[in-house]
């Protein structure tokens, strides 16, 4: 067998070797890679987070309604990189049961700041000026059934049992106008008097019924960044897009009445979150 | 190379092994469609099924260990609630609101629950054990309880290979269990796969009629198209399908529910409003309340003679699986 991986490998060797020899340099380039980090701010400041039912109102929104976040986070995933001369990189994905094997699915939480930055490998050498990523997982990620890691529900990540799929986007904290009053729900759980929570969630993206009805919100929105300039990738660099995800936008531009709208947990209630999830993440620069 | 013919060699001496009838294969009958159970991700295996098996019998899912799975599905009814529960009974004799369905042919199905929530198989035990009138326990909990006993950190790490149990693992074993459940050996199916059995002439008349006024809904070899409908019952309080896509065109709509075993699964409807099937005939032959959502084949009811309504009973109790119910497979190990 050894005998036979030696050929193999020879064999493999030279066929490559003399393919190099024709074509173009660029393509003997290796690999390298690129990161993306996300900082989320409020009003071009970094975000600070406060415990659950603190009432240090630190935040006021455009309607004069003053409140604080003590959880924000989204899923990432199906991150893609295209350059002007057709350089692509699709970030593999994969989902399983076992944590290491689930790949190309990231949960950035602000509470967790090592999950700001998403390294990716083996990114081939070129030239890239955008960047498309997916706020939530799409049903790729749901129809494979239980999953690991980032997907485990026991381990942090957030899923529907009702209404089976993942929480794309989520923020919560305490507000002066919340109607939320406190709730013991036993076991350790508890809403906190003036509370919010708006879970942005929904991805069934099935056909329309016989009626013509389409009977799903897909809250599962595509994140275009202009990188502004054409970002060298190649091995030993390790470019960077810094990226700020503001919520404060979202909040302002979906007319958020946190007196009304304080417990959001349905596709249809978070749908005017997910249509404004656009202005909410915008380059800030690239480091080369 | 050598190594490498031998190699095939032994390959070849197993198949006969391999192909020797394995009751842990997922077997699809000839007159059944193809399962959507995602089977690429979690293959079945003799230690994954009965790791399923002694999980789904175990009330350490349960937050005081007083309610299993099998305390709602009971493989006698073919894994349906009996008439003690026309709701499903949780810990603390807490009362659901729907009645527990069979789990049976569970492999094929495109959705779960009367209202068609959960997409996956896999995921369909997360409600019953965190829903605070089920098992009201969490995911987590029943990881750190599974994590702390030893006999069963040997047998996740038997099936699967692992020595942390975390919930994908717990959630594959129940589905290999569950998606085992596959009823195809009624009378019927051995009549309509031409397997010697005749069905009686009052049998054959209940198919007849149940095919021109019933299988509109309840098509195909598992008796359901797996659609939503309003079925004209009297009741306002349970959204159905319409909590989930949160339309109004869809209140008050429940899953079209598979009729195999049918007579051994009362109470029937999400609501376990009636106790007979006889009850059930009656409510679409002239018991039928009108309403914004009412599915446009109920609106006049369904018209039946006394003589068609024990016809389609006949039949009906052709699609019961003996052995299915009697499958040793499936009995409590412990």
């Amino acid at each position: 067998m050894k005998y036979l991986l030696y050929i193999s490998l020879a064999f493999f060797a030279t066929v490559s070797l003399v393919g190099c020899k024709d074509d173009e340099e660029e393509v003997l380039e290796n690999p390298g890679t690129f990161s993306i980090y996300f900082e989320n701010q409020v009003d071009g400041a970094p975000m600070v987070l406060d415990t659950a039912g603190n009432t240090n109102y630190r935040y006021t929104a455009a309607n004069g309604q003053r409140f604080n976040f003590s959880l924000f986070g989204f899923y990432v995933s199906e991150i893609k990189l295209e350059g002007p001369d057709g350089a692509t990189f699709v970030d593999p994905m994969n989902v399983s049961a076992d944590a290491a094997s689930v790949k190309g699915y990231y949960q950035v939480l602000q509470s967790n700041p090592s999950s700001s930055t998403i390294n990716l490998a083996n990114v081939p050498a070129g030239k890239y000026n955008k960047l498309t990523f997916t706020i939530g997982i799409n049903e790729d990620g749901v129809e494979e059934g239980a999953a690991g890691g980032v997907l485990d529900p026991a381990n942090g990540a957030w899923f529907w049992n009702w209404n089976s799929g993942y929480i794309n986007f989520a923020m919560e904290g305490t507000a002066e106008n919340s109607p939320q009053p406190y709730v013991d729900y036993g076991g350790g759980f508890v809403s906190y008097e003036k509370t919010y929570n708006i879970h942005v969630g929904g991805w069934k993206n099935l056909p329309a019924d016989s009626t013509g009805t389409q009977n799903f919100v897909n809250n599962v929105k595509t994140i275009t960044i202009d990188l502004q300039t054409d970002v060298t990738v190649k091995e030993g660099s390790s470019p960077m897009a810094h990226i700020t995800v503001d919520p404060m936008k979202l909040i302002n531009e979906s007319g958020l009445d946190f007196s009304t709208t304080y417990q959001v947990h349905t596709p249809g209630k978070g749908q005017p979150f997910a249509n404004k999830l656009s202005s909410v993440f915008t380059l800030d620069h690239v480091h080369e | 190379m050598a190594g490498m013919i031998l190699l095939l060699g032994s390959c070849a001496k197993n198949e006969p092994l391999e192909s020797k009838a394995n009751p842990y294969k997922f077997v699809v009958p000839s007159n059944f469609p193809q399962p959507t159970y995602t089977f690429e991700n979690n293959p079945i295996t003799e230690d994954g099924f009965k790791l399923g098996r002694k999980l789904f019998y175990d009330g350490i899912l349960s937050i005081d260990g007083s309610v299993s799975c099998n305390s709602c599905h009971q493989q006698a009814l073919a894994f349906a609630d009996s008439r003690q529960h026309p709701l499903s009974r949780g810990v603390g004799d807490r009362i659901g609101i729907r009645n527990a369905p069979s789990l049976t042919n569970l492999a094929f199905m495109p959705d779960f629950f009367w209202d068609g929530g959960v997409n996956h198989l896999d995921f369909v035990p997360l409600n019953a054990i965190e829903s605070e009138v089920e098992m009201d326990e969490t995911l987590e909990n029943v990881l750190a309880k599974l994590n702390a006993n030893s006999t069963y950190r040997g047998l996740f790490k038997q099936a699967f290979g692992i020595d942390s149990i975390t919930s994908p693992y717990l959630l594959h074993a129940l589905s290999q269990f569950t998606a085992m459940m596959v009823s195809a050996n009624s009378k019927y199916d051995k009549y309509v796969r031409n397997e010697g059995q005749t069905l009686t002439e009052a049998e054959m008349q209940g198919l007849q009629t149940f095919k021109s006024k019933c299988s509109s809904c309840h098509s195909g070899e598992l008796f359901s198209d797996f659609s939503f409908k309003n079925n004209g019952l009297d009741t306002a309080s349970d959204l159905g399908r319409g909590r989930i896509t949160e339309q109004i065109s869809d209140y008050y709509k429940f899953r079209v529910p598979s009729l195999r075993n049918v007579a051994r699964t009362a109470p029937y409807i999400h609501n376990a409003g009636f106790w007979t099937l006889e009850e059930v005939l009656d409510h679409y032959a002239s018991g039928i309340v009108h309403s914004s959502t009412l599915d446009p084949s109920l609106q006049n009811g369904i018209q039946l003679t006394q003589q068609e309504k024990d016809n389609i009973i006949s039949f009906l109790n052709t699609l019961s699986d003996y052995e299915f119910v009697d499958d040793e497979r499936f009995f409590n190990p412990d």
